[in-house]
Parts: C-alpha cells; sequence; structure tokens
C-alpha cells in the first residue's frame, strides 16, 4: 500500500491555503529499469479537491508531473473545521483519497 | 475542442452529486471529469497537437498571468512552478513543456471561490520554453518562459 496522503489546510482570515502530497510513482513510461526494459507508465491522471463535499479544484495530469505529487492552491470563503477532501485515480484505475479540517494559521 | 463555462459548470454539477462520496474513498474522479477535459491533449506528443487539442491555438498572449519558475533547472524530475492567473473568471490554467516527450503536463478547473493559482512540480526533460494557458471567459490567454535544465529528468 502507498503512503497515506498528506493535506496540510490552514485559515488566514477567510482565505483557506491548501497543500496536498499525493505517494505516488509517477513513472512516465520513459525509464528503463536495470535490464533495460521499458518501466510501464503508472501515473495519477486525475485529481478532485473538495471543500466541505463540493469540488473547487478538478485537475488532469500527465506523466511530467513529478513523483509524489505535491500541489498548493488558495481557496476563499473558508473557515476553520472546513472540511477539505482529496480524491485521485491513476491510469491502473488505483485510487486514493483522504480528508482534512481546515486549521487556523 | 472549445470547452465553453456551460459545460464546465455542468462537470461542477455532476462531480457535487458525487462529492459526498469522497471521505467514503468510493468516488471515481474520473466520473466527474471526464466530460470535461480533453484526455487526448495529454497523448499528443508535439506541441501544435496539444495546443489545438485543448483549443488554445489562438491564444492572446497576456501579462496577467504570472509565472514563477527558475531559470536554470539543477533537477530535471522535479521542477518548481507557481502560476497565477490575474484574469477575472479564469476556470482553467494549463502547464505545457514545448520539448518534452508529452507536452501538455497538467491542468486545473478552478470553480468559483477557487483561485485561478496552484504550485506544483514538474519534470522537464530537457531545457524548454514553459507555457501556461488560462481559460476565462470562452478565451485563452498565454505566457511562457524559457528554463534551462541541467539534468533531465523524464528518464528519471
Amino acid at each position: 500500500m502507498p503512503d497515506p496522503i498528506k493535506i496540510r489546510a490552514t485559515v488566514k482570515g477567510d482565505e483557506g491555503e491548501v497543500r496536498v502530497l499525493l505517494p505516488h510513482p509517477m513513472e512516465s513510461g520513459q525509464r528503463r529499469d536495470a535490464a533495460g526494459q521499458l518501466i510501464p507508465a503508472h501515473y495519477i491522471t486525475s485529481v478532485i479537491l473538495s471543500l466541505n463535499g463540493k469540488p473547487v479544484i478538478e485537475g488532469a495530469l500527465g506523466t511530467a508531473v513529478s513523483a509524489n505529487p505535491l500541489f498548493a492552491f488558495q481557496l476563499a470563503g473558508v473557515k476553520a473545521g472546513d472540511r477539505l477532501g482529496v480524491a485521485w485515480v491513476d491510469n491502473k484505475g488505483q485510487r486514493g483519497s483522504a480528508e482534512g479540517s481546515f486549521t487556523a494559521g | 475542442m472549445n470547452t465553453g463555462r456551460r459545460s464546465f459548470l455542468q462537470g461542477f454539477g455532476n462531480a457535487a452529486l458525487l462529492a459526498g462520496l469522497v471521505g467514503a474513498g468510493v468516488l471515481r474522479p474520473t466520473r466527474a471529469l471526464a466530460v470535461d477535459f480533453n484526455r487526448s491533449a495529454f497523448d499528443s506528443k508535439n506541441l501544435a497537437d496539444a495546443l489545438r487539442l485543448i483549443g488554445a491555438t489562438a491564444a492572446e498572449a497576456s501579462r496577467d498571468i504570472v509565472l514563477k519558475a527558475p531559470e536554470i533547472a539543477e533537477n530535471g524530475s522535479a521542477v518548481p512552478i507557481e502560476v497565477i492567473s490575474q484574469i477575472p473568471g479564469t476556470t482553467r490554467l494549463s502547464v505545457l513543456v514545448d520539448k518534452n516527450p508529452f507536452p501538455l503536463a497538467l491542468q486545473f478547473n478552478f470553480a468559483p471561490g477557487a483561485a485561478a493559482r496552484f504550485q506544483a512540480k514538474l519534470k522537464m526533460a530537457e531545457s524548454s520554453r514553459l507555457r501556461i494557458v488560462a481559460l476565462a471567459g470562452g478565451k485563452h490567454y498565454t505566457v511562457f518562459r524559457e528554463v534551462k535544465v541541467t539534468v533531465g529528468g523524464c528518464g528519471e
């Protein structure tokens, strides 16, 4: 099993700052193993962030996003205790999701 | 493909129905997203095709998109970028690396309330132009910067 998703969500005023780390190899399909064989592409294709259950940011990813993608965003109208959800799916159909809460920063 | 604001918002409407499942780990993001992104653009091996497939061929140069990226990136497997669109009503930001094997790297859609800005890290195969396309009010705007890469990151 991959490492769990990490979420950091803080509020300053009514502005929310979000950082999410999605542990994933993000194999580009261009890399070769020690025997010279191409390692098949394995990467997150979609990610969705939700605020209190409502989607606010949707992402489509290609192979050029670095391994263990780390993204930062800003959301308006956020208060401490609001819930932030993250879900992803990769090109093999594997999925991950997590939820965190905004804290005063 | 010209994705109008209407279909974009409908995409979010559909996503809202599924959003309750996020916490339960049941949500398949693709269901919410499939109508919205043109996945074939990510399979394009040249810049012209990728730009055409995201509808940005005629994107207008803009000074209202801030693109922060290193002038020289020592590690092409993780080039940090920050993108901020100051164009009102920006609903989508796309990132392209001209000389990557697959130029389209990343796209984000922003619902009202989400600032049209993000930070991310990219793989860059070699020194290349880094290109941002913003969609606002059905129009595409663009900005680019050259990034020198000392150790390429796609074979990494």
